[in-house]
């Protein structure tokens, strides 16, 4: 009876930590974006006005901080030196960052301004939120390394 | 109090483990040569979403929250896909990494597309 229950608490063990980690990622997206909504309602009226065009910028948001945390995660998450558990990788890059980020709301949004016919915008956003996410992630991968060889290779 | 947080919940758990097993499966049959398993999550997750946020009435908050916010968008994921373009271009793979980042974003839109295309025509008959 024990034996079955580890043996299926080791298989079990990585769908519960991603499940559990989606749960958080999918809903730190939901608020982050009713956040970035209120700020862009209430606070940046005139930079709204300003760009003067319907820009989905709560995705964006989303998107590219996710691609920043993604890019230092990773990068110390699969340091030879740190040797990360399989599942804290699981975890927090396949159960948090890839819930947290979404590809599906971010054409559904490029393919809303099509139909709006707000050509210059959609291809703004279209092409610049993959840019700026890559470059995020560059930039998050450049932290982790910064960080990793002043604390933690340092480290005796 | 609104429940629509539980929704997302209910519906990001299923979206994250088919995500993770689709990506598996993937990675088994074709190798990691090229990241097919994000590609193929992120198109059909693409064409899933065109095709419910046309089918699910707006009126009915819940069920955009358990199928579009929670199940759809956990299930795709845009961290993964700049992951993957740029560990392409790490390995000096330039010519597939650029060819992964234009397709993937260009499919995704036509997916979407087809999706919304596919829900008019079983709406309207």
């Amino acid at each position: 009876m024990y034996w079955w229950l580890s043996m299926s608490w080791t298989v079990l063990r990585s769908p519960v930590a991603i499940a559990l980690a989606a749960v958080a990622g999918a809903l730190s997206r939901y608020y982050v974006s009713l956040g970035v909504n209120h700020l862009v309602e209430h606070l940046w009226e005139p930079v709204h006005h300003l760009l003067g065009m319907g820009l989905p910028l709560s995705t964006l948001v989303v998107n590219v901080t996710g691609c920043g945390v993604m890019g230092f995660a990773a990068t110390l998450c699969f340091h030879p030196q740190l040797q990360v558990h399989p599942d804290v990788r699981l975890m927090l890059l396949t159960g948090f960052m890839s819930s947290y980020t979404t590809f599906s709301s971010y054409e559904l949004d490029s393919a809303r301004l099509f139909a709006h016919q707000q050509w210059g915008t959609d291809f703004l956003y279209w092409a610049g939120s993959g840019i700026v996410g890559w470059l995020c992630l560059e930039g998050g991968s450049w932290l982790a390394h910064q960080v990793h060889q002043k604390f933690i290779s340092s480290r005796p | 109090m609104s429940w629509l947080p539980v929704w997302i919940a209910l519906g990001a758990i299923p979206g994250a483990l088919c995500r993770h097993y689709m990506i598996l499966f993937c990675t088994q049959q074709w190798g990691n040569h090229f990241p097919w398993g994000t590609f193929i999550v992120n198109l059909s997750g693409a064409i899933l979403m065109g095709f419910c946020t046309t089918i699910i009435d707006n009126n009915i908050p819940w069920l955009n929250g358990l199928v579009a916010i929670g199940f759809i968008a956990s299930y795709t994921t845009f961290s993964s896909y700049a992951l993957d373009t740029s560990r392409l271009w790490q390995q000096k793979r330039y010519k597939l990494g650029l060819l992964y980042f234009i397709g993937s974003a260009l499919a995704g839109f036509l997916g979407v597309e087809l999706g919304i295309f596919t829900a008019e025509l079983v709406h309207h008959g």
